[in-house]
């Protein structure tokens, strides 16, 4: 850089400190802003309306002050912006962006025997909800997740080295502020094109394209120091050096460590989806009753002494899901603790850009503060709502009670819920801790103390399908399912896992023979006992067409009971009473597992809600399904073997 | 004052993949030399799993596929040669004001080269592929390769757009001040594709070169 003009040197510097300045914060900008799901404005118009309300004005051609500098608008990306606050009073210190990518281990880890692309498939099935996003569900997930730092991007001012650099201003350079201030502009700009370059890319890609829901997100950190790699991250990680931008008492650096495979995990997306039956998937563990509901037991007894937080153990709150505005907040009422994290949770803007970084592991002292924690330590996307949204939502509301439990039918579930209790269940010294849902998944608590959120995982994955094809149904909730692609997967998980959870205990319910029956074919209403491994269904992978023609024929045949169907939003007021007794609750969820098919939901909830009806009817109803069953069985075996 | 070049690693395409990679490139300098303030948009390729960024300004992008469109066909007239499309930054100087001109000079500081082979039509490519596979049909094998032969650009060009970063990144001090003008694009640039008479592109560059007078052009 030139000489600095003695008179102006003051205002100068002023001016090379606020050109500094702008540059941490446009470089954050534009790092987080293709790296957080779901604020970037590719082509996301409602949601992202939603999500970020503010977003919209970037599509506008207003010029905001922020914009000018560097001559570069940027969208809206309120995490940026929070963590700039930060920033702007921190004195240049480094500044690390950390981009880590958080998979659901679940997938891999519990599901032995079906690879993962079954249950991105299958999660795919559902359509994203990506403003209902929430960190308790966050929690749900903790132990199921990995994370791995898939890039480092630093950046810092150093002024140590004044390293003389003349080579510039040949051309332009009266001015080193406006050389300074030039050289910035290139390097940004640069810089946006390389956050496009990089693999991480792709997976934010992903995130917001898609459509899917992807058993990944992104989630970064934002601090002055970085965590060092171990050898073997590192050995993984190329580097990519910025330039740096000469400032005449200092440089400007800027580097990205990156991971330059990603491919498995963003190749998994694109596995095209088809309505296709995944054979290995019905028996997953995802499915596994012990892994899913471990709680339970448990919740039951705990239910009893305490019958207004056995409502808040029931995993299956299928009736909920279709729900309209029932007012189960009676049920629900919260303790206040909890309500309160939750409540402010479900501030759609504290949930969607919480502020991310500093205070990595402060003291879990309450509730709150803990909330904080989650927020702090971690900030996940929202583009990981999606996936558990269906079931995130209405976790929010359970809290609220009267609150959001009309307005959203989402939020009038419970289920998420559960996990709390579950989780005080599992280690009730803990309790305190453990209830609040986000929790930061680094820290080391998380993993040991969680092991009931596999649990949690699985109901959100039924209620995924339970939900059926869509938001759209929500309302209607009864046929969920019915559209033209019958995408029999779906109901697998949730149908397999409650039967062998109780297989001894008594159920009310008429289908819950079923589960003592050793022949899986005789269970006509659960396509996933026959696909289950080892189950008798014959054919592995072409029986597409048979289950499909089952699927439609049940949909066809007559509900279990047409009125029960009619009158599920009634039920649903009377239902938290019955969840107040725990055993009814355990036998309830297995009544609502049993009966699960992917043809019609609302026999879920019919079968959960009428305990009146008699075996014998049951039974009856059950036969004649058998009886279709074999036949197609019989075609299917022969067309295909 | 001295123009820097920089040659982009050239890139075996097929005919249909011209404009595609074509705007993908040449979008992605400019905006990288786009110092006015911008407002950029993210573009997807659809051969290609890349994003590149546009300075979202309509009338560079219609230039852009103008000259692609141009080049195109140019193609199509020369089929099976190697061709380059370059952009070129310059500033425009009024020439010293002598008594017989007042012309003005384009004074170029910056080129890129972008080199492009366009691929005989696929259908060769398949029938000398017969000996890899036996039993497979050719249509399969046709496409496989096709699919690698994808892969392998799509690797490439993502070298190039890397290219080009890191190219931007080192040469920041021949870029001449930003100009205090409005506009995405803030400095005046060309793109020149080879011309229908085919010798004469290269003449052109050479006329050029003595026009402007930027011996370290072709360096």
């Amino acid at each position: 850089m030139a000489s600095s003009h003695g008179n102006n040197t003051h205002s100068e510097a002023a001016m090379k400190e606020q050109i500094i300045t702008e540059f941490y914060a446009k470089s954050l900008h534009i790092i987080l802003e293709s790296r957080t799901p779901y604020v970037s404005s590719r082509n996301y118009s409602g949601e992202q309306a939603l999500s970020s309300p503010s977003s919209s004005s970037s599509s506008s051609s207003s010029v905001r002050p922020r914009d000018k500098w560097f001559n570069l608008a940027l969208r809206e990306c309120p995490a940026a912006l929070e963590n700039l606050d930060l920033w702007r009073q921190s004195n240049f210190e480094p500044m690390v962006v950390d981009v880590v990518l958080v998979q659901r281990r679940l997938v891999s880890d519990l599901v032995e025997c079906s690879p993962r692309t079954d249950l991105a498939r299958n999660l795919s099935l559902k359509e994203r909800y990506p403003y209902c996003w929430n960190y308790e569900q966050e929690d749900f997930w903790c132990e199921a997740k990995s994370e791995k730092i898939i890039e480092r991007w630093v950046l810092q001012y150093d002024t140590r080295k004044t390293r003389d650099t003349k080579s510039g201003s040949r051309r332009s350079s009266n001015n080193p502020l406006q050389m300074l201030y030039k050289k910035s502009i290139l390097l940004l700009r640069s810089l946006y094109v390389t956050v496009r370059l990089l693999p991480a890319y792709k997976i934010y890609r992903d995130l917001n394209s898609s459509g899917q829901i992807l058993p990944f997100t992104l989630a970064h950190r934002v601090a002055s120091f970085a965590e060092p790699f171990t050898c073997r991250e590192d050995a993984e990680m190329q580097r990519f050096e910025f330039t740096p931008v000469d400032t005449g008492c200092g440089r400007l650096c800027l580097s990205v460590l990156y991971c330059s495979s990603l491919s498995d995990v963003s190749s998994e997306p694109s596995t095209p989806m088809s309505p296709q039956v995944i054979p290995d998937y019905v028996g997953s563990p995802l499915a596994d009753p012990l892994k899913r509901f471990p709680s339970l037991p448990v919740t039951g007894s705990l239910s009893r002494a305490t019958p207004v937080s056995s409502s808040f153990s029931r995993r299956h709150s299928w009736s909920y899901d279709h729900g309209i505005d029932s007012p189960p907040s009676v049920s629900f009422s919260p303790s206040p603790t909890r309500s309160e994290p939750h409540a402010s949770i479900s501030n759609p803007r504290s949930r969607h850009f919480p502020p991310t970084s500093l205070p990595r592991y402060p003291p879990e002292t309450s509730l709150d503060y803990k909330k904080d924690v989650g927020f702090y330590e971690y900030c996940p996307s929202p583009g990981f709502s999606p996936a558990l949204s269906p079931s995130a939502s209405p976790s929010l509301p359970i809290s609220i009670p009267g609150n959001h439990v009309s307005k959203n039918l989402l939020r009038s579930e419970s289920a998420p819920v559960s996990a709390p209790v579950a989780k005080r269940a599992n280690s009730p010294a803990s309790s305190q801790k453990l209830n609040f849902p986000p929790s930061p998944p680094l820290t080391s608590t998380s993993s040991g103390t969680f092991k009931t959120d596999k649990a949690t995982v699985g109901t959100s994955v039924e209620k995924l399908f339970s939900f059926g094809k869509g938001e759209s149904r929500q309302c209607s909730g009864l046929k969920i399912s019915s559209g033209g692609s019958p995408q029999i997967s779906f109901s697998r998980s949730s149908t397999k896992s409650f039967p062998d959870d109780f297989d001894d205990s008594e159920y009310p319910c008429p289908f819950d023979y079923d589960d003592d029956v050793t022949d899986p074919g005789s269970r006509p209403e659960s396509f996933d006992q026959r696909h289950e491994p080892g189950g008798l269904f014959p054919i592995k992978k072409s029986q597409d067409a048979a289950v499909g023609a089952l699927v439609r024929m049940l949909k066809k045949a007559p509900p279990l009971r047409q009125e029960v169907s009619d009158s599920v939003s009634l039920s649903q007021g009377c239902r938290p009473e019955m969840w107040s007794d725990g055993k009814q609750e355990a036998n309830l969820s297995s009544e609502s597992q049993a009966p699960v098919q992917p043809a019609d939901s609302s026999t879920v909830i019919s079968s959960g809600l009428i305990t009146s009806k008699t075996t014998a009817d049951a039974l009856e109803e059950l036969q004649s399904y058998r009886d279709i069953k074999n036949s197609l069985l019989a075609q299917s075996s022969k067309s295909h073997v | 004052m001295n123009c820097e070049v920089c040659q982009l690693k050239e890139l075996e395409v097929e005919h249909f993949e011209i404009r595609e990679v074509l705007r993908c490139i040449l979008h992605t300098i400019v905006f990288n030399r786009a110092l006015g303030l911008v407002r950029p948009k993210d573009v997807d390729l659809e051969l290609f799993e890349i994003t590149y960024v546009q300075c979202g300004d309509l009338e560079l992008e219609k230039k852009i596929d103008e000259k692609i469109e141009q080049f195109i066909s140019w193609v199509e007239k020369h089929p099976n040669k190697k061709s380059q499309v370059c952009l070129s930054f310059f500033e425009v100087k009024n020439k010293q004001p002598s008594w017989f001109t007042n012309k003005t000079e384009r004074l170029y500081w910056e080129q890129w080269y972008i080199n492009l082979n366009v691929a005989q039509n696929p259908k060769a490519h398949s029938t000398k592929s017969h000996h890899s596979k036996v039993v497979v049909d050719p249509g399969e094998s046709a496409s496989e390769e096709r699919v690698a032969r994808r892969a392998a650009l799509e690797a490439t060009l993502h070298e190039v757009l890397f290219q080009i970063v890191k190219f931007v990144n080192e040469k920041k001090d021949h870029v001449p001040p930003i100009p205090n003008l409005e506009g995405v694009v803030s400095f005046p640039y060309e793109i020149t594709i080879p011309s229908s008479s085919d010798s004469a592109f290269g003449m052109d560059m050479i006329k050029r070169m003595l026009q402007t007078g930027h011996p370290t052009m072709l360096s």
